[in-house]
């Protein structure tokens, strides 16, 4: 008997498979292979493109940063814990996900605004969120939270909680358990959900461009450039950007895809 | 000594209890009970990582209900060992000497804190040398959880319970994922441990057979309720209910009424009659037989007292199951041996017979 032939079921899969790649590869593919090294080197030749990108990183950092600190304990109580009203905060935690992100930089603004409830509060106080760096980490942080919720929720979910109770007969306190138990063992996912929120962060143009157009992250740059000078102004922050991204995945994907629960197959 | 004085738990909806139970120092008692029971429940409430609905729980004549797990200083050892797998086999046996010095709870036998890092350090590695030696994983030390087997696992983390001093060990199905030949020495760790360190030891399981293996004392959990408490051949021996006596293996569980004529005989509703030690009573009962006290002989055997047909053999290890029809529905187990003897086959014509002090009467209902 020969191989059995490949069943026309997973042909259909793999030609969707091919038809999804393609979509994508393509426009990220050709934009830098039309752009080439040089265009890459013009881009980094540019004060603009140069203060641009590191605005750009830096308040995605900082972003992350901020999203860790409040984040991974909301997921970690979202991962360990039932309570009332449970799935409506997470629902909440999603919705920037679905929100556009101009009508996310609408309600920001509303709130955060010069004239808005907080931001009247927060002004005296010098700190503004219109047209500050503060205001591009407040937009980043609102459309990009959910990604690093959910990705340390689904990390901490995996870690089987009795582990936690033997920490705790053996003498460690309820943290202790956390930082010595489950979170070496999470780590990877809560991480994995971090370098996603900051890629959210550095790719964010429509929740930025309403609270804070200035200073100029580099989607609102790469914007400006289009609708100023055209397509071939716009491409080297845009080469620029993609290519840091890419790199960052790359990475992120490599050391960080957190390791599927292991079954009991394949152990000794 | 542990005790749980009346404790409930409840989870879900479901509540367990009241379960009240002793094992003082040195002694063994097993919580019995099929999967559902609520055993794990009540384990995880004496350890203290799950809250007591009621009752108490103490601990060496001190009450620890409301204490934390980290406070309370018990060993809990779960049926997959649970071993922390970023850590050496050697790292987790010293996990709960580490945690107890940081956190400032006590832990007995761990190294003096006064004495310097470096000397304390030495002594930790030599008390979890020591420990590694009582249950023979030396060799393992440098190994990572992943690479041991089931019996491996569950003996580090017997020795990481142990390194923390604990008052009482608590093991949930801790032999469940081992297997049969490292279950047996396993469990000789087991009794050795609890008797030469006079710790107690509280084991959830639903294997019978451990059961019976380890128990000083067992406690038969059904439902969620406390069916019965008692040395192991007591329980075995003379279950206090249908349930428990089903759960423990009897197969033979069946109703019957007193013959009018004679009050040692329970005439069995779905036919037949078994004798019986003492008078019955005049209501309905429940007689139970373990199916390894049943005899059969090939039929017109003079002394046999009931006539039944063999419906099907299962061999069991070095025995054979006999279903029969007699014509209430029995089980008798008989050795392999002894069968073939007889020529014992299905369809064939035997006789049954039980001596009257193996006929166990319960109240019916």
């Amino acid at each position: 008997m020969g191989r059995r032939p490949f069943s026309l079921f997973w042909a259909l899969c793999a030609a969707a498979g091919v038809v999804l790649l393609t979509f994508v590869v393509l426009p990220a593919g050709s934009m830098i292979a039309e752009a080439g090294a040089g265009l890459l080197g013009e881009a980094l030749r540019q004060d603009d493109v140069r203060r641009s990108l590191v605005l750009t990183v830096s308040a995605a950092l900082i972003t992350t940063v901020i999203g860790f600190v409040v984040g991974v304990p909301l997921a970690y109580l979202l991962a360990r814990k039932e309570f009332p009203g449970k799935r409506a905060v997470e629902g909440v935690i999603d919705l920037p996900i679905v929100f556009p992100h101009t009508a996310a930089g609408v309600a920001l603004l509303t709130v955060y605004g010069r004239q808005g409830v907080v931001g009247r509060l927060l002004a005296p106080l010098g700190i503004e969120f219109t047209e500050t760096m503060a205001g591009i980490v407040l937009a980043m942080l609102f459309v990009s939270l959910p990604f690093l919720v959910d990705g340390a929720r689904e990390a901490f979910a995996l870690v089987d909680e009795r582990y936690e109770h033997v920490a705790r007969t053996l003498g460690s306190s309820r943290f202790g358990a956390f930082a010595r138990v489950t979170f070496p063992q999470a780590w990877r996912g809560v991480l994995a959900g971090a370098v996603l929120m900051w890629g959210r962060g550095i790719s964010e143009f429509g929740a930025v461009v309403i609270l804070a157009y200035n200073p100029k992250v580099i989607s609102v740059l790469t914007f400006e450039r289009f609708e100023g000078f055209g397509l071939r102004a716009a491409q080297p922050p845009a080469v620029l950007i993609v290519l840091v991204a890419f790199v960052a995945f790359l990475l992120a994907r490599t050391f960080l895809v957190p390791r599927r629960r292991r079954t009991g197959k394949g152990q000794r | 000594m542990i005790e749980l004085l009346g404790l409930e738990v409840e989870a879900g909806g479901f509540r367990v209890g009241p379960v009240g139970l002793r094992a003082g120092d040195g002694r063994y008692v097993v919580l019995l009970g099929p999967s559902g029971a609520g055993k794990s429940l009540v384990l995880e409430a004496a350890a203290g990582v799950r809250g007591a609905a009621a009752g108490r729980i103490r601990l060496a004549g001190a009450d620890v209900t409301g204490l934390t797990p980290e406070r309370r200083r018990v060993g809990l050892v779960f049926q997959d060992g649970l071993l922390f797998p970023h850590l050496t086999v050697a790292a987790n046996i010293a996990y709960g000497m580490r945690a107890a010095g940081r956190d400032g709870v006590a832990a007995g036998g761990a190294a003096p804190r006064s004495r310097g890092h470096r000397l304390s350090a030495r002594v930790r590695e030599e008390k979890v040398r020591r420990l590694a030696a009582t249950v023979g994983v030396t060799a393992l030390l440098d190994r990572r959880p992943a690479t041991l087997s089931g019996g491996e696992r569950q003996r580090v983390a017997l020795a990481r319970a142990l390194a923390a001093g604990p008052r009482a060990l608590l093991l949930d199905e801790p032999l469940s994922a081992v297997d049969p030949e490292a279950r047996e020495e396993l469990q000789e760790v087991l009794r050795r441990i609890c008797g030469e360190r006079r710790l107690p030891v509280l084991h959830v399981t639903h294997d019978r057979d451990e059961a019976f293996a380890l128990a000083d004392e067992c406690v038969v959990l059904i439902g969620g309720r406390v069916h019965q408490a008692g040395k192991p051949l007591e329980v075995l021996r003379r279950p206090a209910d249908a349930a428990v006596a089903r759960f423990l293996g009897a197969r033979n569980v069946l109703p019957a009424r007193r013959d009018p004529a004679d009050p040692r005989l329970a005439v069995l509703d779905a036919g037949g009659a078994l004798p019986t030690a003492s008078p019955l009573p005049a209501e309905a009962v429940v007689v139970v037989v373990r199916p390894e006290d049943l005899r059969l002989a090939p039929a017109g055997d003079p002394a046999a007292a009931t006539a039944a047909t063999v419906t099907r053999l299962t061999l069991q290890g070095g025995h054979v199951l006999v279903g029969l029809a007699a014509p209430a529905p029995l089980d008798a187990l008989v050795p392999a041996g002894e069968l073939d003897a007889a020529g014992i086959t299905v369809g064939q014509k035997v006789t049954v017979s039980v001596r009257p002090e193996h006929v166990h009467v319960l109240p019916a209902g």
